[in-house]
């Protein structure tokens, strides 16, 4: 559009630990990307609570009443779903608090929820947290980082 | 215009599986699809809106479609949503 080149959007890894590629997450809803392209985190096994930040800056779309997922719209229009551990819905708010609200403007990085990441392992939960892009019209390329530092990922829009 | 009432059948809700089911099954039908919740309107072809409404297992959401004749395609929605495996 108006002769640019290709836009960008880097996505941060919404908590530390390691980033994986959506595929690798243990549930197909994920994997086969049926919510979209995307990356994961597994945090580290002896994770407490953590903070949960926005990937990047953006609108949130909607931060859900359970706290177990949120919704963002990057400045670019990006459609982002952060989604803290497999079925954790069940877990109906318990282990979640969120510090940020649904139509509030975020930076990237800036909390959104805590998570009791060992709350949700001892119920038997997996804590992996994908985040992945749900528009798939809007993703020309997404390349998954392998290094520790810098963005989890890169995501070429359309 | 028509419109059709379902129930949200999902035992979470019209969550993550059961709502990239419904837009997906939205997307093959072709149609331009709205679905609506406690006075919010959301395009059921997008994964991100359909999420964002937020409905539950049990509540009640409107589909709606311009497209007249569509009225079999949209009862094959109804029912998806309202078995709730999907």
């Amino acid at each position: 559009m108006f002769g640019l080149g290709k836009k960008k959007e880097t996505l941060l890894a919404p908590f530390a630990g390691a980033v994986v590629g959506v595929d690798q997450v243990p549930d197909p809803v994920f994997s086969q990307k049926m919510l979209g392209d995307g990356f994961a985190v597994v945090p580290a096994a002896d994770a407490g609570t953590v903070d949960v930040v926005a990937p990047c800056a953006g609108r949130l779309a909607k931060v859900f009443n359970t706290g177990h997922a949120f919704a963002l719209v990057s400045d670019q229009g990006l459609e982002v779903l952060v989604h803290i551990g497999l079925e954790t819905v069940e877990m109906k708010g318990e282990g979640f608090e969120a510090l940020a609200a649904t139509g509030d403007h975020v930076d990237a990085g800036q909390p959104v929820i805590r998570a009791d990441v060992a709350a949700i392992r001892a119920g038997g939960r997996d804590p992996i947290t994908p985040v992945v892009c749900t528009k798939a019209k809007q993703v020309a390329k997404l390349v998954v980082s392998d290094g520790d530092a810098g963005p989890a990922a890169t995501v070429t829009l359309n | 215009m028509i419109t059709r009432t379902a129930t949200i059948g999902a035992p979470n809700g019209l969550h993550a599986r059961p709502a990239a089911l419904f837009v997906d099954a939205v997307e093959e039908s072709g149609l331009d699809v709205t679905i609506s919740f406690r006075g919010e309107t959301a395009d059921a072809g997008s994964l991100l809106e359909v999420l964002t409404l937020g409905a539950e297992h049990g509540d009640e959401v409107e589909l709606a479609t311009e497209d007249d004749g569509a009225g079999e395609a949209l009862d094959r929605l109804v029912e998806l949503l309202v078995r709730g495996d999907a």
